[in-house]
């Protein structure tokens, strides 16, 4: 499964959001995603990916538009800790 | 000084949901009270409690479910029966309206399973609402949030006395012009392992009754125990009188006098000499006499120290009629639901004003000599019409509150 997919599937159990509203090119600002429910999903995506995210929520949402800047940011944050010690 | 309507009423208790439903369950003498069913690590030493049976999938959407304690759902599904019965009360000017909302311990919920998640599974990801769901004020805040509520919005925490003070504070408020409209009412929701176990602890819950768990709380019984738990919601809307009459609005019955003061003795053991101080103060602010009192909704929380101490206030307050004015304590039947009691029980008592029939003390079959008034015993009881009610609400750390109503 890709991380897309995961993420979506994810997103749907644990917050509820609509799965067919969860395309690659839906922004986050038009899925209703504000800052509380920033910080909920990188809660969710924590434990799911296993992963840390230092960076501020508010900062996400600054740098991520689409489901699919998450999806490939999440791809990097899996990527470096696997190089990590 | 304005006065102050009653226009709507929401009610979410052990006994159902909805004000109606509510008050044909304590006229039927129907208990709430039962065997507890909670998620409990270790078995609890008191089997019994006053739960709300509620789905709360059926009310709000599932991300907001998340947002949300117990309590504030239950304080939410509370105030949206009260607002929908007012019938437009909230249609204005919204900076002119207010949320006056008392609860004893919040968030409990929240709070049990952080600690849960912190000690016992040893883990540090506690949810990232936890602070918003926990804090005191989130059930008043909601309720502002939700019907935009955007000029005071008060939370009281003051044990038992918690929502008493939140009604007496929004009338205050009323009638004193600094708003026209307020939801003021209580919700508690104190069901969980960590919360009864501290009650327990301190040994003041009632023990179950083996023959009949619902008929474990007696109050003003000689066999009594002690407090049921409870949890629940009980909301109002108050309306500037002038404003509800202008609009034609339907009243359910008036607000007359609010009666404040503290025990200033003892964290736990009540003062006959300040509960009555806190009836007569409700009774001056009303301009009510005694012999105007036709139902008295009592603290009566079955517990030793408190049955005796008010039955004593209330003999010093109605004098030689003490023993012609029905007092009864409905938490025989919901429990005692501790900030939101005094809501739940005005409200109670509001119910008898308009319905002229008296809720019953259930489970008082051994009565104790040092409880001598009419305490409606088993029994609803039809009244003629009678023109006021007093429902009193005496909290742990002192404070005693009273509110007055009159029939509208």
């Amino acid at each position: 499964m890709s991380t897309l997919e995961r993420l979506r599937s994810l997103l749907e159990r644990e917050l509820d959001l609509p799965a067919d509203a969860l395309q690659p090119q839906a922004t986050l600002e038009g899925l209703g995603i504000d800052s509380l429910r920033m910080i909920e999903i990188v809660f969710t995506i924590e434990d799911e990916f296993k992963v840390a995210v230092k960076a501020e929520p508010a900062e996400l949402r600054e740098r991520l538009k689409t489901f699919a800047d998450l999806a490939a940011y999440i791809d990097e944050l899996v990527a470096a800790a696997a190089v990590a010690p | 000084m304005r006065r102050v309507s009653v226009t709507g009423m929401g009610v979410v208790s052990p006994l159902g949901l909805g004000a109606d439903a509510f008050f044909d369950a304590l006229v039927a003498g129907r208990s709430g009270v039962g065997v507890l069913d909670i998620e409990a690590p270790r078995p609890l030493a008191t089997g019994v409690g006053a739960a709300v049976h509620f789905d709360a999938a059926s009310y709000f959407p599932a991300a907001k479910v998340r947002m949300l304690d117990r309590v504030s759902q239950f304080a939410l599904v509370a105030a949206a029966e009260a607002v929908a019965q007012s019938q437009g009360a909230l249609e204005g000017d919204k900076a002119r309206m207010g949320a006056f909302v008392g609860t004893g311990m919040g968030g409990a919920r929240t709070t049990d399973e952080s600690y849960r998640t912190l000690y016992e599974s040893g883990s540090d990801r506690i949810k990232p609402f936890s602070v918003l769901l926990a804090m005191a004020n989130a059930p008043c805040a909601w309720i502002a949030i939700e019907h935009g509520l955007a000029g005071p919005s008060l939370s009281y925490s003051c044990a038992c006395a918690s929502s008493a003070v939140a009604i007496g504070e929004a009338f205050r408020s009323l009638a004193r012009g600094d708003c026209d409209v307020a939801v003021a009412g209580g919700a508690e929701a104190p069901l969980t392992f960590g919360t009864i176990r501290a009650w327990e602890a301190l040994r003041t819950l009632a023990a179950e009754d083996p023959a009949d768990p619902s008929a474990s709380c007696k109050p003003f019984s000689k066999d009594r125990s002690g407090l049921v738990l409870g949890e629940g919601a009980a909301m109002l809307v108050l309306e500037d009188r002038d404003r509800a009459l202008a609009r034609g609005a339907t009243i359910l019955a008036e607000i007359a006098g609010y009666g404040l003061c503290t025990d200033a003795g003892h964290i736990t053991r009540p003062s006959a000499e300040a509960q009555a101080r806190a009836m007569r103060l409700a009774l001056d602010d009303a301009r009510l006499s005694p012999a105007q009192v036709g139902y008295v909704n009592a603290h009566g929380t079955g517990t030793e120290a408190n049955d005796g101490v008010e039955t004593a206030a209330l003999h010093s307050v109605l004098g030689d009629r003490a023993r012609d004015v029905p007092v009864s304590s409905t938490k025989s039947m919901h429990g005692h639901l501790l900030g939101a009691a005094g809501a739940l029980e005005l409200t109670a008592a509001l119910q008898a004003l308009r319905r002229q029939v008296l809720p019953p003390t259930m489970h008082l079959v051994h009565p104790d000599p040092a409880c001598d008034l009419d305490y409606v015993p088993n029994a609803a009881r039809a009244v003629a019409a009678f023109e006021a009610v007093l429902s009193n609400s005496f909290a742990f750390g002192g404070t005693d509150a009273v509110i007055a109503a009159r029939a509208a």
